[in-house]
């Protein structure tokens, strides 16, 4: 229908900031076109692309359903939000930045837990104590279920959670977190410890582009510019 | 497809009415729980592999319910409901839909909605007794439904827990054992570990915390532990104790200390899981298998004759039942004798009538402690279609 390459890139924050500079260093130029407030903009000298603003987590969603042709997200998004992501879209580049590990953390005082194994151990006893399984926030629940999965383990309950888990084992709404941290001190300044083997996910922002959108001579035309520009 | 449905429901109903007006001749209330259920409950019993095969959605509030996938949890749910202590003794029955999810695509063997028709008796002490009247209520409905034709296979999970007490190990790899029954591949993975050295079980864990930490001194590991808190700044956060925390690494020391499970028991253990016999035959068949290695589980494969002595009383053929010591394994919620009736023509994957003893499933869905509870359900689509060959 459109003829035109969607480009959705971050629409805020350092995100935005860092990936248009990252562009702007391969001589790809965003500009937001209209109102500078607004979410749409092109890429200096390509005719045939359009830049669309939206949030992070969108970004996913856009790539899922191929409204966007390409965009830049984190990876942690992309995998939680497309249990199936490798059928979707393709990892063109990871591009350096937005670096962050998606960790299951414990309390540091659960001596006797260093890894996921001892979680498994003590689920029963546990279970026993409190009569109900261990609570674990995140809003990471695709990746928390499915690293838990494989890792043989199920003796768990999910409590969905949107921001400041890792205040929800000292508030009391759950036990131990499945967050995102960058440098691990906002976990231990919640008397929050990663797992020896709880790194779920080493995440930074990439480009990736959808395999469901419709792809067009003209947008493939477009593509290929900006992948040369970027080196690929 | 709607259509068929709604055809398909007067012979369905019609056949309902029949069962259970023989469960309530029997003595069982007709009840009616709720189809919608606070997920809670099921995500607590199953965990969070419940999701993987039901329907869970949030509602408008926020709060999380699922269609049913069973009738068993509702009914312990409306007997706490009327009897909060829960030991109450009380026999239901129930017909009504109950909703899965079929990931690999709903057919007419597997559908994702079907109706359910079954007994359960709560709280009755003589669980041998209850367990066979279980069973051969079951099995009179589905006769006088009219099914001629059908097999039985049976298992015990009592036979399973006495065996593992039976055998001299520490109480930690028991609970392991029985943690890890209902995952078959984790089950052998658990037990071959049991056999082999054990340094991988404290990896992580500070040396100096585990030497000299011993479960039977528990006050004096607590304050060990709380010391080394204390020196390294870690604050206590969290439902979890002091005890709770000293105590587990305490039985991870002990661990250590102990000696490995001998393979000849682990052999002995993989070898009764294999037990598939004529359920007159396996008793003796278990032991023969324990009998050398000087296991004594006497008061369970009492019961285990037992309950098929009285199964044969109340007019049930056990020579169409066989044993299978594995089965039971699908349920997490099952404890003891477990059925499930099967139809030649429907396959083994898809019996038209299970159940068994969920001693624990009461104290699970809040009562104050374990209640006695045994009960059955007929699958009521597959039987129609059993009946009509």
């Amino acid at each position: 229908m459109t003829e035109r390459l969607q480009l959705a890139l971050p629409s805020k924050g350092r995100l935005m900031e860092q990936a248009t500079t990252v562009l702007a260093e391969a001589g790809l130029v965003v500009r937001k076109t209209g109102n500078e407030r607004g979410y749409h903009g092109e890429i200096e000298g390509i005719g045939k692309a359009d830049v669309l603003f939206v949030s992070a987590s969108e970004i996913a969603w856009y790539l899922k359903t191929g409204k966007a042709h390409m965009g830049i997200t984190g990876a942690d998004l992309v995998q939680e939000r497309m249990t199936d992501w490798q059928a979707r879209a393709q990892l063109l580049k990871p591009l350096g930045f937005g670096f962050a590990d998606v960790v299951v953390a414990v309390p540091d005082c659960w001596l006797d837990v260093r890894t996921v194994a001892h979680l498994d151990e003590l689920a029963s006893s546990f279970r026993s104590a409190h009569g109900r399984w261990f609570r674990v926030a995140t809003k990471y629940v695709n990746l928390a279920r499915q690293f838990f999965v494989s890792h043989g383990f199920n003796d768990y309950r999910i409590v969905e959670s949107l921001g400041a888990t890792e205040g929800t084992p000292a508030a009391g709404t759950a036990d131990f977190i499945v967050d995102i941290t960058t440098t691990g001190s906002t976990l231990k300044a919640n008397g929050l410890r990663i797992l020896d083997d709880g790194v779920i996910l080493k995440s930074e922002a990439s480009l990736y582009a959808s395999k469901v959108a419709e792809w067009s001579p003209n947008i493939r035309e477009a593509q290929n510019v900006i992948m040369s520009k970027l080196g690929l | 497809m709607v259509a068929e449905t709604a055809r398909e429901f007067e012979a369905l109903e019609e056949q309902a009415r029949k069962l259970l007006s023989a469960f309530v001749a029997a003595g069982h209330e007709a009840v009616a729980p709720a189809v919608l259920q606070p997920a809670d409950v099921y995500l607590d019993v199953i965990g969070e592999a419940l999701r993987a095969r039901s329907y869970v959605f949030t509602d408008p509030d926020g709060d999380e319910f699922c269609l049913r996938p069973d009738l068993t949890v509702p009914i312990c749910r409306l007997h706490l409901e009327r009897h909060p202590e829960g030991s109450d003794k009380a026999s239901y029955c129930y017909n009504g839909s109950a909703f899965r999810f079929q990931p690999r695509g709903a057919d007419a063997a597997h559908p994702r909605e079907f109706r359910q028709c079954g007994i359960e008796s709560i709280g009755a002490g003589d669980r041998e007794n209850t367990d066979a009247h279980t069973l051969a209520l079951i099995l009179k409905g589905l006769e006088e439904s009219g099914l001629k034709e059908w097999k039985l296979r049976i298992g015990d999970l009592g036979l399973f827990r006495a065996l593992l007490s039976a055998i001299d190990m520490p109480e930690r790899w028991r609970e392991r054992l029985r943690h890890q029954f209902w995952r078959p591949l984790a089950f052998r993975e658990e037990l071959e570990r049991l056999t082999k050295p054990v340094e991988r079980h404290a990896v992580g864990i500070p040396e100096e915390l585990l030497e000299g930490l011993d479960p039977a001194r528990s006050s004096e590991s607590a304050r060990k532990v709380a010391r080394y808190l204390d020196d390294h700044g870690i604050e206590l956060q969290g439902v979890r104790t002091l005890e709770e925390i000293s105590l587990q690494l305490a039985r991870i020391a002990a661990d250590r200390r102990a000696e490995r499970l001998p393979v000849e028991t682990a052999n002995l253990i993989e070898g009764y899981i294999g037990v598939r016999a004529p359920a007159r035959a396996a008793g003796a068949r278990v032991k023969d298998l324990i009998r050398d290695v000087g296991i004594d589980i006497t008061p369970a494969l009492d019961a285990y004759h037992r309950r098929l002595q009285l199964l044969s009383e109340l007019g049930v053929d056990v020579a169409k039942a066989e044993f299978s010591a594995e089965f039971g394994r699908s349920l997490e919620y099952y404890t003891g004798f477990v059925f499930e009736v099967q139809v030649p023509d429907l396959g083994e994957g898809s019996p038209v009538a299970g159940g068994g003893r969920y001693d624990g499933l009461m104290k699970m869905c809040g009562a104050p402690a374990k209640v006695a509870a045994v009960g059955g359900a007929i699958h009521t689509e597959r039987l129609l279609k059993a009946v009509r060959g």
